[in-house]
């Protein structure tokens, strides 16, 4: 039986981990001198609320999907009617000079470029669209924009799943290329939550962000490869494609289908950088005002 | 033993913005246009909350109570000086907050659960517990946009009491739902409080802060004006509430003629299950409520006019009505008289004051004016607006009218035993 002592102390010690109070006093939960919250603060309210962010995102998918009478098809539907359009307007109608392939080449761009656009989309005015939420109880407000970069990717999941079934059907054998999309969704991750970080933060303030957003978006694809190869362009567009962070990412998603059409390296580098950038400028927003977003609300 | 909630210096200033900061404009215009007002909700507040106390703030409304509310929570941060608070807070500001409609009620509970700082295997384990006590059984799978208002009041506050905060902070939010419901949700708190939790209510319902606090804080414009008791700070309350309302209250349009009559005591009463009539601050709506005024005169009076003034909690007047043009009767000098109303109290739920005014008979001089007296009136969940004028509904069908619902048959069922206690 001794034997047995150390193990029911382990579960005592378990069980009372997960949360029961216990006799220690309880620690601080609100410890706010000034308006700023500082990034050690946001660090530790975001891990005090790490459930949060996946519970918040699954409310997000269910009540996204859960009405419409084919619920999830239309996260499949949506992304492959669009690539198909665009494949089809582009190539027989406009006669565009394009890489081989060419419905793969656009289904794969256009798998990264949607989760991007939606989730920069939704995740630019979360904060304000979760105002009933925000202005009633605390939580890291860097959750809300969070959750869109997280919940959209059960689309990018469902358009990659496509991308994969339907490629050899279009006549693109596919290979070891495909490891190309794990560093494409990472990158396209980070670039996606620095966009989406700093464009939460400017919108509780600046409430025109929707608008600008929006129309960044319309012409943003026009300089992103997602349907002429980058090859194909020269001048200010090139230079214009060359600078978009979403072009490493693109390229990636290419590479694992039908092949990247310009340099890799430095391609991903762009966008590595733009996400830094973007990232600590937004990391830095949020720990700034997380605790007086409400206060505009 | 430390503070359970300390406040030290605590300042908020909140900008309000006259247009909308644009992007675009504040780009195209190369210097900062947008037109702003500055307006400090909460100014310089020291307070300490001792672990296991119920505390009261009372306070007009704009007066910072939300603010304060808002600061403890850690919704907001303060401008100027620190806040801390010790131990999980659930606030009660709007129950069922992070409901959404198309979501059933189970995953509402854990979302809610998992904002108010559960995790998902505590959820796991009190998630029977909050069905039975939120009272909604079998309707825990079906999405919240089905539930009646008072299941979705009554779900979110289970959620709220049974994350086990170790402060809770209570808004106006008890106001809603049905009596019986009510009670359970007073004797949760009780229950909380004995086992070392802190309660912090604000609230205008100032019978059922009386019954709660032990220690009440009244704030006016942002500043602290009194803590103390709960008697003491409701009566440094009307104080505060009859010298603003002075001039409103008195709106006769008349002369004030001072010492001829002395107002003392104004009071609310309602009805309990018995008949008998108490003094109190809550009164359920559709059922009859007394205003017992005393007076005493100084001179002889040949014949006086009583005046009462319903405002609503912005001030608005909602009903005025006199005894002019029928007699009161003569009061002699140094003699006391008592003036009664009764009314059925047809209006929403809210907060409502009523004032008492005394006239001459001829209508030209105000005599004395009395403080006003706060209630709160329960009222019909469905009923919205300014008054309830107890709409009886019926359907028309071949052979006659068939009674869809008629409140004054069911009104005052349910009595206010619950504030006279």
């Amino acid at each position: 039986m001794g034997r047995l002592r150390p193990l029911r102390t382990l579960m005592t010690a378990l069980t009372s981990e997960l949360g029961e109070r216990g006799a220690s006093p309880p620690p601080l939960s609100v410890d706010l001198h000034g308006s700023a919250t500082g990034p050690g603060g946001l660090a530790r309210a975001v891990w005090a609320h790490r459930e949060l962010l996946g519970i918040l995102a699954r409310k997000e998918f269910h009540v996204r999907y859960r009405r419409a009478t084919f619920g999830v098809l239309w996260a499949v539907a949506l992304p492959v009617l669009q690539s198909l359009v665009l494949a089809v307007v582009f190539s027989k109608v406009a006669h565009i000079r394009h890489a081989s392939h060419y419905p793969v080449f656009v289904l794969s761009g256009m798998a990264a470029w949607l989760y991007f656009a939606m989730a920069l989309a939704g995740g630019s005015t979360s904060i304000v669209d979760g105002s009933d939420l925000s202005s009633r109880v605390y939580f890291p407000r860097i959750l809300l924009p969070l959750v869109q970069v997280a919940t959209n990717l059960y689309g990018l999941l469902v358009t990659v799943g496509v991308l994969v079934a339907l490629s050899p059907v279009l006549g693109v054998g596919l290979g070891s290329g495909l490891v190309y999309l794990v560093p494409g969704v990472v990158v396209l991750v980070l670039v996606t939550a620095g966009f989406v970080l700093v464009a939460s933060a400017l919108h509780v303030y600046f409430r025109d962000i929707r608008y600008v957003v929006s129309a960044a978006l319309m012409m943003w694809m026009y300089v992103t490869p997602v349907i002429y190869p980058p090859a194909d362009t020269h001048g200010p567009l090139r230079a214009a494609i060359l600078a978009n962070p979403l072009t490493g990412v693109v390229e990636l998603f290419h590479a694992s289908t039908v092949g990247a059409t310009v340099s890799l390296a430095a391609a991903v580098s762009v966008s590595l950088a733009w996400a830094a950038v973007l990232l600590v400028a937004g990391v830095s927003l949020h720990s700034r005002f997380d605790r007086v977003f409400a206060d505009l609300l | 033993m430390s503070a359970a909630i300390e406040l030290r210096g605590v300042s908020k200033q909140f900008t309000k913005y006259v247009d909308t900061p644009m992007l675009l404009t504040s780009m195209l215009r190369f210097r900062p246009g947008t037109r702003r007002d500055r307006i400090w909700a909460v100014q310089d507040l020291d307070l300490d909350v001792a672990p296991g106390e119920s505390f009261g703030v009372i306070g007009r409304n704009g007066s910072g109570k939300s603010t304060l509310m808002t600061l403890m929570a850690g919704i907001t941060a303060p401008s100027r000086g620190s806040v801390r608070v010790r131990g999980r807070v659930a606030p009660l500001i709007a129950v069922g907050v992070g409901f959404h409609r198309e979501l059933t009620g189970r995953e509402n509970v854990y979302v809610n659960g998992s904002i108010l700082g559960l995790s998902r295997r505590q959820i796991d384990r009190r998630l029977e517990s909050i069905v039975d006590f939120a009272e909604v059984g079998s309707f825990i799978d079906t999405p919240v946009k089905f539930y009646s208002s008072g299941m979705f009041v009554r779900l979110g506050f289970a959620v709220a009491i049974h994350a086990e905060p170790e402060v809770l902070i209570v808004d106006e939010v008890l106001a809603v739902g049905d009596m019986a419901f009510q009670v359970k949700c007073y004797d949760r708190m009780k229950e909380l409080r004995s086992s070392g939790a802190t309660v912090v209510m604000v609230s205008h319902a100032l019978g059922a802060v009386r019954r709660m606090c032990e220690r009440v804080l009244l704030l006016d414009r942002g500043r602290p004006v009194a803590v103390g008791t709960a008697e003491e700070a409701i009566a440094a309350y009307h104080d505060v509430l009859s010298a603003s309302r002075e001039i409103t209250v008195g709106e006769s349009g008349l002369r004030h003629e001072p010492d001829v009559v002395k107002i003392g005591a104004v009071e609310v009463l309602a009805a309990d299950e018995r008949g008998c009539w108490w003094r109190t601050g809550h009164v359920e709506a559709g059922t009859q409520v007394r205003l017992r005024v005393e007076g005493t005169a100084v001179t002889d009076l040949d014949d006086l006019v009583v005046a009462l003034t319903v405002l609503g909690a912005d001030g608005s007047v909602v009903y005025a009505d006199s005894t002019a043009g029928h007699p009161f009767g003569a009061v002699g000098a140094g003699e006391c008289f008592t003036a009664l109303g009764s009314f059925c109290c047809r209006l929403p739920t809210g907060t409502y004051e009523v004032a008492v005014r005394v006239d001459r008979a001829d209508l030209r001089t105000t005599l004395a004016f009395a403080a006003p007296v706060s209630f709160f009136v329960t009222g019909r969940n469905t009923v919205a607006g300014l008054a309830d004028l107890e709409t009886a509904f019926a359907r028309e069908e071949s052979g006659g009218t068939a009674v869809v619902h008629d409140p004054s048959s069911t009104a005052g069922v349910a009595s206010g035993s619950l504030y006279l206690s």
